[in-house]
């Protein structure tokens, strides 16, 4: 499957992976036992599900599958023959629509109790109203959503205010709202399945999350300054699936397990790319790795080490509980988890030791990212074809080589 | 007409009224969308004005800011808007409110105060951004109430003084008037035979957002008691249902095939004017219930307040057919789509389906065919 050459895969990417496997089916035999099953966007509900004790599906995960699996353009058809917008947003409602066990990863998900959706994007909140409809479950609106609560230009430096200093950043009257939009969150789940929301265990989730996310510091910062990189990119990335479980023991032991083995790597001088020359951080919105990948290392030994998802996942979760409102706390983290800016980005490649960030861009892009010091190499698209190869070849051959 | 035509003059020439305005020492303040409540503008003793794109202007200093997927989304639309505040078209505005409409216009407030940061240079109304939320729920309600008090409050900074509940009585007698007048408009556009064009239509409630609305009035007025002598209108009776039009393009196009549109669900169509406020009610409250409950944009939950709204505005013009017309990448108009299709098969109404239009028509010739046929079916 890899498309690096030299990687040895981490073990741990497949307990992962055989954890999710068991997760799915142990979800589907306590739905078969009449338990609730919630379906929501990444970053919306998932702490307050898993406090109750509700087993919940992220979406944006659930399309990983989907792609992964090669499925995305099979389901994408399913929307264009009923008239409508094929995105990758809407796959989830493809598979229902679809309604073929057998074809669909994992012969599907099990039917939902609740599918819980946002403002975020125009259409997030019609395409889960309408997914609702076809399982013929409750939809959930929530009114505010990630990004919902900030109407300012991001602060420079804003990643490391955002752990300790939340409360500066997000509009302290969206929060209100949000935190009651909770709330009714958590009463309408109590009646509907009978199961209790606790504080106390909030408080645990939430530290639970900033212990999982120290881990994966601690290993991001092993693989930042070792070179030839411990781990592949596409190891790296496959961890992200563990963010689902955010707040439980499970996601804490995974990542303590990762840590561990991406120094047991380093100590023992163990390579994902043992003919690494140059360190570059790959930037796209899917947390996919690069297709031309293995053309790269083959050709330049040009690694890609570092991904902006490991900057969300290392600076942007952890959140200092304020006011002893784990609630409050959570919500504003539900709506602001991070902005993509130029100084975060080049903050993170620098970090990492990376010559170049590399990432589909034009040219308002190449002009902010210019004054933050380190070099984008802009490609014009995310495949591996010749314009992207040349892109890539006359960026490293006259910006690195020359 | 002298009316018509001093009203067509508005919609052509769309900062005409306001830079007059400006020139005698007046504000003018720029908005997006129909969920500005410009009452409040108006009893600040300032000048509303709407800004739309324009499809045969370019959209090169958009460019920069609408790389990476649809950052711009809906065709042209808005970075077109962008586009010319950016190279100094609306350079006479003192202020510019932004609402939290669909996230095209979201990310035109995102990019402008990001410029406002790092390019000083360039000349940029001072920004205020109207939050929104897009349920109907009541809790929604007190949210929007909030935020619209917010603005009346920011307004009265702006202007150094208090928006007494007089003035704001008498804005609304002046936009309720216009709503009405408005409304006899849209009655003569489904009176069977039909007497006005969609294209004329169009073009006198959009120039209601160009220039002052008491003149506005005043020659929609002298329009309307002509009225006896406008030309009966013959042809298919249509109904557009879509992506917001802010010119005549598509009017055109479907009028030179013996069609009339006798209505339409659009923000600079009848959507713009369709709920009077109240009167009698306290006028802050009024306002804002007004703006509450108008019609609902495509962003808002449930689909069903959209369905409904759409069938009941087609059926009540009478129309004989349905055109949707949505652009590229208005995915959120694409959305409800299918559902308004067969809500109107099951009522008996044919419907033409043109997707993925382009904010500037350029092939009128091939969209002329395809209406024309669709027409003759009817
Ligand atoms: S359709 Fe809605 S978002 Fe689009 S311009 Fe009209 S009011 Fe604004």
């Amino acid at each position: 499957m890899s498309e690096q050459s030299g990687d040895k895969q981490l073990r741990i990417t497949n307990e992962v992976r055989a954890y999710q496997r068991e997760w799915i089916e142990k979800t589907r035999q306590r739905v078969s036992e009449g338990e609730p099953f919630a379906i929501c966007n990444g970053d919306d509900c998932e702490e307050i599900l898993n406090v109750m004790d509700i087993p919940v599906i992220v979406i944006n995960y659930w399309h990983a599958i989907i792609t992964t699996k090669r499925m995305a353009d099979y389901y994408l058809d399913i929307l264009r023959e009923r008239d409508y917008p094929a995105t990758v947003f809407s796959m989830g409602l493809a598979v229902t629509m679809d309604n073929k066990p057998d074809m669909a990863p994992w012969g599907g998900l099990p039917k939902p109790s609740i599918i819980i959706g946002g403002a975020r994007q125009d259409t997030e909140m019609r395409i889960m109203e309408l997914w609702a409809r076809e399982y013929g479950c409750t939809f959930w609106p929530m009114e505010f959503a990630l990004w919902h609560g900030v109407e300012r230009v991001p602060p420079p430096g804003w990643f490391e205010r955002v752990r300790d200093h939340w409360d500066e950043l997000v509009d302290p009257y969206k929060l209100d709202y949000r935190v009651q939009d909770h709330e009714k969150l958590i009463r309408y789940l109590e009646v509907s399945t009978g199961k209790k929301f606790s504080m106390a265990k909030l408080t645990e989730a939430m530290e639970l999350v900033n212990k999982q996310m120290d881990y994966w510091r601690m290993a991001r910062d092993l693989i930042a300054k070792t070179s030839p990189c411990p781990a592949s990119l596409r190891d790296q990335l496959s961890m992200y699936q563990v963010m689902w479980h955010r707040g439980t023991p499970q996601g804490r032991d995974f990542l303590k397990a990762y840590y561990e083995e991406v120094k047991e790597r380093v100590e023992t001088g163990t390579a994902a790319c043992p003919d690494e020359k140059i360190r570059l951080m790959w930037v796209n919105a899917l947390g996919t790795p690069p297709r031309w990948g293995k053309w790269a290392e083959e050709k330049y030994g040009a690694v890609c080490v570092t991904h902006n998802y490991m900057g969300i996942a290392v600076d942007c979760y952890a959140r200092t509980i304020k006011n002893n409102d784990p609630l409050r706390t959570l919500a504003a983290r539900y709506m602001l988890l991070f902005w993509t800016t130029p100084d975060w980005i080049a903050a993170q490649a620098k970090h990492s030791n990376c010559q170049a960030i590399v990432m589909v861009a034009g040219r308002g892009t190449i002009a902010a990212y210019e004054k933050t010091g380190v070099p984008l190499a802009a490609i014009p698209s995310e495949r591996d074809d010749e314009a992207t190869r040349a892109a890539l070849s006359d960026f490293i051959e006259t910006r690195l080589l020359s | 007409m002298a009316a018509f035509d001093e009203l067509q003059k508005h919609y052509h020439q769309r900062d005409l009224a306001a830079r007059q305005w400006k020139k005698e020492g007046g504000k003018v303040v720029g908005y997006f969308c129909d969920n500005v409540p410009e009452e409040f503008i108006l009893a600040a003793g300032l000048f509303p004005l709407r800004l739309s794109g324009d499809p045969w202007g370019d959209a090169e200093r958009a460019g920069p800011y609408s790389e990476q997927g649809n950052v711009f989304s809906r065709e042209g639309f808005v970075a077109s808007m962008l586009h010319m505040i950016l190279n100094g078209k609306y350079d006479f505005l003192d202020y510019l409110i932004i609402p939290h409409a669909r996230d095209s216009i979201h990310r035109l407030y995102t990019t402008l105060i990001n410029l406002k940061e790092t390019e000083s240079a360039l000349k940029l109304p001072e920004l205020y951004y109207l939050d929104n939320l897009h349920t109907n729920f009541y809790s929604a309600g007190i949210y929007n109430r909030d935020r619209w008090l917010a603005l009346k409050k920011q307004l009265e900074e702006w202007i150094g003084k208090e928006i007494t509940n007089e003035r704001l009585s008498q804005a609304i007698a002046v936009t309720n008037e216009s709503k009405r007048l408005l409304k006899e408009l849209a009655d003569l556009r489904v009176a069977d035979p039909s007497l006005v064009a969609g294209v004329d239509a169009l073009q006198i409630i959009g120039s209601s957002m160009f220039m002052p609305k008491k003149e506005h009035n005043k020659l929609l007025k002298e329009y309307l008691a002509g009225a006896g002598h406008l030309p009966v209108r013959n042809g298919a009776r249509l109904f557009i249902e879509g992506s917001p039009l802010d010119n005549l393009q598509l009017y055109e196009i479907i009028e030179s095939c013996r069609a009339t549109v006798v209505a339409e669900d659009n923000c600079w169509g009848n959507r713009n004017f369709d709920v009077p406020i109240d009167m009698s009610a306290d006028p802050v409250d009024a306002v804002i219930d007004r703006y509450n409950n108008k019609a609902p944009c495509s962003r808002m939950y449930p689909l069903s307040c959209r369905v409904e709204y759409c069938l009941r505005s087609a059926l009540e013009s009478e129309a004989q057919g349905v055109i949707f017309s949505i652009y590229r990448f208005d995915e959120i108009q694409a959305w409800e789509t299918p559902d308004e299709i067969k809500a109107f098969k099951e009522n008996g109404i044919p419907a033409l389906y043109l997707k993925d239009q382009p904010y500037l028509i350029t092939e009128p010739e091939a969209l002329k065919t395809n209406i024309e046929e669709f027409v003759q079916g009817i």
